[in-house]
């Protein structure tokens, strides 16, 4: 009854890049829509997939869990996963997991689009 | 009945036929012991059943001349010959027989050894079938005895193990469940700004289903009383919430009150349950207020009214198990009793027990208690004595006393649900004013604890709640998250290997448990039985916003 709505938009910046923004919640039941999303982000020329975090509302460790597989869906398409707009409180549970090793955080979208290249 | 359904099982004989039948025959009862021929139904009243009753022996249907639906959809069926099974002059079955392979007559001998099979065979088809029903009574009080035993450990589980600890009150309550236990139930929320919520409610019916209702009630109740301070708009809430769960026929009686222990004061709105009784100086009054039972309509609204409680008056709570309880006589209990008893109390003198024994030298000795009975008592004295009856009287240490508990939780084992516990938690710890990252923190641990709790502990069971304690001492936030360890003890926590997870060799259990860990300054894991407890703690002095000492 509270499993907060999650929406996911993707939006391809050039041939090599794509953002996928998620506002909501990122449990293990968002599967689905970023797997969709993600397909919808990459084809045979996309290099970068940047997750764009700014609406994210709630993360838990499904969540984690989750953002572990789509990091290896992307690696084995030989692209790189970058981030932005994490609060200071996912931020640290980035740190604390060590995701922020596997994926490149960045403080602004600005930042994360010049890593990507796009 | 029975005799319908006896020759319902009646037998055809004809070897050339029967594998043809068998297939066909797919939708039959799997538990038949011999493969049997086209059903046929015989009417209580067809002549065909006295006729048969008064054959000595095998009856030819072909020449059998009587107006019959029976006669007429045997002979469909390709029946000719049709023998009654008789014991001990009832008619308990057939044999029915198709025609002979050879096509000619049954001959006489057919019919003799035909006639003296069923003799035989009428009496041990009686007793097989008695066997049967004797062994589904069985089973079904075995049933009806397991079912009991059910709800009355959903009724231990949800009522209060302890009373509130109220300076100037003494509290006592008493729950005696009927021998087929039905949905009584009393409760005492304890509010964040310091009031008590106190709650008797009455779900009908009885048994598993009531007890279920009762559990969902009070978990609802629990949920919503800390969130919405007023009484009316809690039992307007818990009426939305439960009405689209409710079975039909169903419904939940409630009377909530919330008592502001320093002043006497009560709020309290009612969901058709009976009123409250004070005891006053000018004599005993009802608390009244207008309302429907919950889980009936929606839209529902609730009186929401207000009394003082001086000091040396009493107000009783109870359910009507108690004012329709029956003397030996077959006269109850009833409400001028209840009244007259209130009305004779002496302060200083224990309501509860006075009115017990009153009770139970009206219903005599041998009493089948019909419905549960359900009392709560709340009198304003000058001390704060604390009285428990019945079962679940937890001593009270000395280290209990200095923790004030801001929040107690039962919430369904159903995924989704730590989203509750997350924001539950959240709302009540508000007024401690933790900075911004610590509570964070704190609801991420929460969050994990009770998602763990819900997926091992109840294993996604919603039936089988999880429990959540919020609690402060001077120094202390505390809150812990306690389920029942289906999925059996918790693990120790693991640092996520990024590595190691993607290989599939790290549950995500253990990644909750090492977020958890990191989130609060200290987790414990206590074991109880089977059953297991999170407990996070969050220090309030003496540490900056990181947490690391100051």
């Amino acid at each position: 009854m509270t499993s907060g709505a999650t929406t996911i938009e993707v939006r391809r910046l050039s041939p090599s890049a794509s953002t996928i923004a998620i506002h909501g919640d990122i449990t293990s039941g968002t599967e689905p829509a970023l797997m969709d999303a993600y397909v919808q982000a990459s084809d045979d020329a996309t290099r970068s997939i940047v997750l764009d975090f700014s609406g994210l509302d709630y993360m838990n460790s499904g969540g984690i869990g989750l953002l572990v597989t789509l990091l290896v869906r992307v690696q084995r398409q030989g692209q790189h996963l970058l981030a932005f707009g994490l609060s200071e409180h996912y931020r640290q549970i980035f740190e604390l997991t060590r995701l922020d090793d596997a994926i490149g955080i960045h403080d602004t979208a600005a930042a994360a689009l010049a890593a990507a290249g796009a | 009945m029975a005799l319908l359904h006896s020759l319902r099982r009646s037998l055809r004989l004809d070897p050339s036929t029967l594998e043809a039948r068998v297939a066909a025959d797919d939708d039959r009862p799997a538990k038949q012991l011999l493969p049997t021929g086209p059903q046929v139904e015989i009417a209580a009243s067809d002549p065909l059943l006295a006729y048969l009753q008064s054959s000595p022996g095998p009856v030819d249907l072909t020449s059998l001349e009587l107006d019959s639906p029976a006669v007429r959809d045997l002979r469909e069926a390709g029946v000719a010959l049709v023998v009654p099974l008789i014991s001990q002059g009832e008619l308990i079955g057939t044999l029915n027989l198709g025609p002979r392979l050879s096509e000619q007559e049954y001959s006489t001998d057919d019919r003799r050894l035909l006639a003296s099979l069923a003799t035989q065979a009428a009496p041990a088809v009686r007793v097989a079938e008695l066997v049967l029903e004797r062994a589904g009574e069985i089973q079904a009080r075995e049933r009806l005895e397991q079912e009991m035993r059910v709800a009355t450990l959903i009724q231990q589980q949800f009522l209060p193990h302890e009373l509130p600890k109220l300076p100037d009150w003494q509290v006592a309550a008493y729950y005696g469940p009927a021998r087929a236990v039905g949905g009584d139930f009393y409760d005492f929320i304890e509010l964040p700004d310091g009031r008590i919520g106190i709650v008797v409610g009455d779900v009908t019916d009885k048994g598993v289903p009531a007890a279920l209702i009762m559990a969902r009630t009070q978990s609802v109740l629990r949920g919503e009383a800390p969130r919405f301070l007023s009484p009316g708009e809690v039992l307007r809430r818990a009426n939305e919430i439960l009405l689209p769960e409710m079975p039909a026929r169903m419904f939940v009686t409630c009377l909530y009150l919330v008592l502001e222990p320093a002043t006497g004061r009560v709020v309290y709105a009612n969901a058709g349950h009976l009123p409250p009784y004070v005891r006053t100086a000018d004599g005993v009054i009802e608390l009244r207020a207008t309302g429907m039972p919950l889980g009936l309509l929606p839209g529902m609204a609730y009186e929401e009214k207000e009394a003082v409680i001086d000091p040396r008056q009493s107000v009783l709570l109870y359910s009507d198990g108690v004012v329709e309880a029956h003397g030996p006589a077959g006269d109850m209990f009833g409400f001028p009793r209840l009244r007259a008893l209130m009305a004779q109390e002496r302060p200083g003198t224990e309501l509860l027990n006075h009115l017990l024994e009153e009770l139970h030298e009206f219903v005599g000795r041998g009493w089948d208690q019909e419905d549960d009975i359900t009392l709560v008592a709340l009198q304003r004295t000058g001390g704060g004595e604390h009285v428990l009856l019945g079962a679940g009287a937890e001593p009270v240490s000395a280290e209990a006393a200095e923790r004030r508990v801001l929040l107690t939780l039962s919430l369904p084992g159903e995924p989704g649900n730590e989203r509750i516990a997350m924001s539950q938690v959240a709302a009540t710890v508000a007024p401690l004013d933790l900075p911004t990252a610590r509570l964070e923190r704190l609801k991420t641990a929460v969050s994990e604890a009770a998602m763990n709790a819900i997926e091992y502990g109840s294993q996604n069971d919603p039936a089988i709640p999880v429990e959540i304690e919020v609690w402060v001492t001077e120094d202390d936030l505390f809150v812990s998250v306690a389920d029942r360890g289906l999925s059996g003890p918790i693990p120790d926590a693991e640092q996520p290997d990024l590595e190691a997870k993607l290989a599939g060799e790290q549950k995500p259990r253990g990644w909750g448990l090492f977020l958890i860990k990191h989130m609060v300054d200290a987790m414990e894991v206590v074991t109880d039985g089977a059953a297991q407890k999170v407990i996070l703690t969050l220090h309030l002095r003496g540490v900056d916003d990181a947490g690391q000492p100051v």
